[in-house]
């Protein structure tokens, strides 16, 4: 395989090119998409960041810490609304103690919701004037594999990946696609190989693409259209679809923009 | 005198202070596709989630609010986007049966795919949109008003000014005979003597004071002392200094009526008069509990700011004081600060918000409404890691 990557200094060598504005809590995240539409960046709605306790709040920054430290980030703004439990600065300082490419602002001190939304994109411009990606090769793929799905075999596929140099991480601990896409970002897998539960629709993750494969299940079969491979799909039509995934092409649920963030919880909202 | 209260009419009775249509995913991943439906359409209004069917501790929690928020009378129609499992279709039934009168379905495995979803759903939305426009406001009694108060990143003044403006407009919705509820347990956690004495029975006031137990003890079975995480930092830097001082405070909204009852989360507010609901502080989920309870028009005190609003339920932002209703305008619909100020007197602001409360309900649009600001979150009591 031959692959395209872009250099993300610190954060590695990613294969897609995304500016990601963070929502550090719920309050701020339709700041963030407004800010996202105008500079064509990534984010995502979520209900963290606020009224949590416990270990969730270190959980919940780590979450947000690793999905800003992944490699197919170029660079990353904060935005945070001010008086929440998980502070922006706190959060964004963390992230720029590894990656430069990092900026925070907040909405309770940039003049309210369009004082916060021109800021946003000033900033967001900035970074990506500062911090420019030059395209390289990608020396190693990592491979996410979600098996919701535990009756699909995939023995055949991961030796077959294995072979030519790709390192792959399986993530079959929860029968939701939505935590093990949590896991393998943790994990900074660059693409994920989502195997849904029979009874689940293909899903998607921000930031990291997802090539959804069917199994033969009745709900499946319907929607067949929505998926990127079908079940009898060979190894090798599996490896060329990455390939060209790899490569730029978008998959199902990341043209439709599809991907939203499961962050798992430990204790109850207060 | 007042001005006159308008409404919209629902069949089975209920009113709603707006008419949306609302699009609403029944599953995670049609999230996307309902917020383009919306965005392409002449109005439509969506919302996002986090729930992918799971069936664990928090389903019927899941399925009541998800239920409720559909079948909130400001929704004129409900398009739900559904994979069609068993569980999700009992959501629209049940949402009919709280009394959803249009409920459009736009089945994913009937259809086909996303994309033909996205599509089908924008012609809907735009029909169904039409046809709103074509029903009209017509005279409404007080009773229609169902009164979320809420509060939310609150400051050494919240007590002093917005909270008991408030008090003064719930008390006179309340007398008049409209519905109030107040909620947020967390945040009345110490306070819970003084509002159990006001309650209109004794059973109601005990009912207040171990609805507030349950919820410690729910905190204090995962190992963690409230104590030591309310009042939030936010709060704290606004200059409250223990959670019993930020509960009198936040009590202060629901005024001096006498409570009628207790609800639990998002259960229906049918009745008039004055309660109090179960729910968490959490801004986004309390808002979404209150829209699922049926709550038409919310009234959010704030002394830090905040954005945040509903999808379908026009959110009122009063702010606490004149510092930061000056630096953040475009999030605050009226600034209680001027009674600290010394420019107004409590009962001046009270008749304020009163007077804001009737236009919204009549059809003015919040700041909140105007900016889109949709936030929806379910709220969770179990672990949702193991599943």
């Amino acid at each position: 395989m031959s692959m395209k990557g872009f250099d993300h200094g610190n954060r590695g060598i990613g294969i897609r090119n995304h500016q990601l504005i963070l929502p550090s809590v719920v309050c701020s995240t339709r700041v963030s998409s407004r800010i996202a539409k105008e500079m064509d960046a990534i984010t995502f709605a979520h209900q963290h960041g606020c009224g949590f306790i416990g270990n969730d709040v270190g959980r919940i920054t780590d979450f947000f810490a690793a999905l800003a430290n992944h490699p197919n980030v170029s660079s990353t703004l904060v935005v945070g609304l001010g008086c929440e439990t998980l502070q922006g600065n706190e959060l964004a300082a963390k992230l720029l103690s590894k990656n430069k490419s990092t900026n925070y602002l907040v909405t309770q001190e940039s003049g309210g919701v369009q004082g916060t939304v021109n800021s946003g994109v000033a900033a967001a411009t900035e970074l990506k004037a500062k911090y420019p990606t030059p395209q390289v090769v990608l020396p190693r793929l990592h491979l996410g594999i979600d098996l919701s799905d535990d009756n699909i075999k995939v023995d055949e596929i991961v030796s077959a990946l294995t072979e030519v140099g790709v390192d792959i991480t399986v993530a079959a601990s929860h029968k939701n696609s939505g935590l093990n896409f949590s896991d393998l970002m943790e994990a900074g897998v660059h693409v994920i190989l989502s195997f849904p539960d029979r009874n689940q629709p293909p899903s998607g993750f921000p930031l990291i693409p997802t090539i959804n494969v069917a199994s033969g299940s009745p709900l499946h079969t319907a929607i067949s259209q929505d998926f990127d491979l079908s079940a009898d799909s060979s190894p090798e039509e599996i490896m060329e679809k990455i390939n060209s995934v790899v490569n730029g092409e978008l998959t199902k649920v990341e043209a439709i923009g599809a991907g939203e963030i499961i962050a798992g919880r430990e204790v109850r909202s207060v | 005198m007042s001005k006159e209260l308008t409404a919209f009419e629902r069949s089975d009775g209920r009113w709603g202070l707006r008419n949306h249509v609302l699009i609403l995913p029944l599953h995670s991943a049609f999230s996307a596709t309902a917020r383009k439906i919306a965005d392409e359409s002449n109005g439509a209004v969506a919302v996002s989630h986090d729930w992918s069917g799971e069936v664990d501790g928090d389903f019927d929690r899941i399925v009541k609010t998800i239920s409720g928020f559909a079948a909130n009378p400001n929704n004129f129609a409900t398009i739900f986007i559904t994979i069609g499992t068993p569980n999700e279709l009992g959501i629209i039934e049940l949402a009919r049966k709280l009394g959803l009168s249009k409920a459009e379905v736009l089945n994913v495995a009937e259809l086909g795919s996303m994309g033909k979803i996205a599509e089908i759903g924008l012609q809907m939305a735009n029909s169904l949109l039409k046809e709103a426009k074509a029903v009209s406001r017509i005279s409404a009694p007080w009773s229609a008003i169902k009164l979320g108060q809420e509060c939310g990143g609150s400051d050494a003044l919240s007590g002093i000014t917005a909270n008991p403006a408030l008090g003064v407009a719930s008390d006179r919705l309340v007398e008049l005979g409209a519905s109030s509820v107040l909620g947020e347990t967390t945040e009345i956690l110490g306070a819970e003597h003084l509002l159990a004495a006001r309650a209109i029975t004794p059973e109601i006031g005990a009912r207040i004071v171990e609805t507030v137990a349950r919820y410690e003890r729910s905190i204090n079975y995962e190992g963690i002392d409230m104590r030591g995480a309310q009042p939030s930092r936010g709060n704290i830097e606004g200059g409250l200094t223990t959670l019993e001082e930020k509960s009198l405070g936040a009590a202060k909204k629901a005024g001096s009526a006498q409570f009628s009852g207790v609800f639990e989360f998002a259960d229906q507010v049918t009745k008039p008069g004055l309660y109090f609901m179960d729910t968490p502080g959490h801004d986004t989920e309390q808002l979404t509990g209150y829209g699922a309870g049926g709550i038409n028009i919310i009234v959010f005190t704030t002394g830090r700011g905040t954005p945040t609003g509903s999808a379908i339920v026009p959110t009122i932002k009063v702010a606490t004081n004149t510092t930061m209703a000056d630096a953040i305008p475009d999030l605050i619909d009226l600034n209680a600060g001027t009674i600290a100020d010394g420019l107004k007197t409590l009962s001046d602001v009270g008749g304020e918000l009163f007077d804001l409360i009737l236009e919204v309900a009549n059809g003015q649009l919040t700041k909140a409404e105007k900016g889109l600001h949709h936030e929806f979150s379910l709220s969770r009591m179990y672990n949702t890691i193991i599943r």
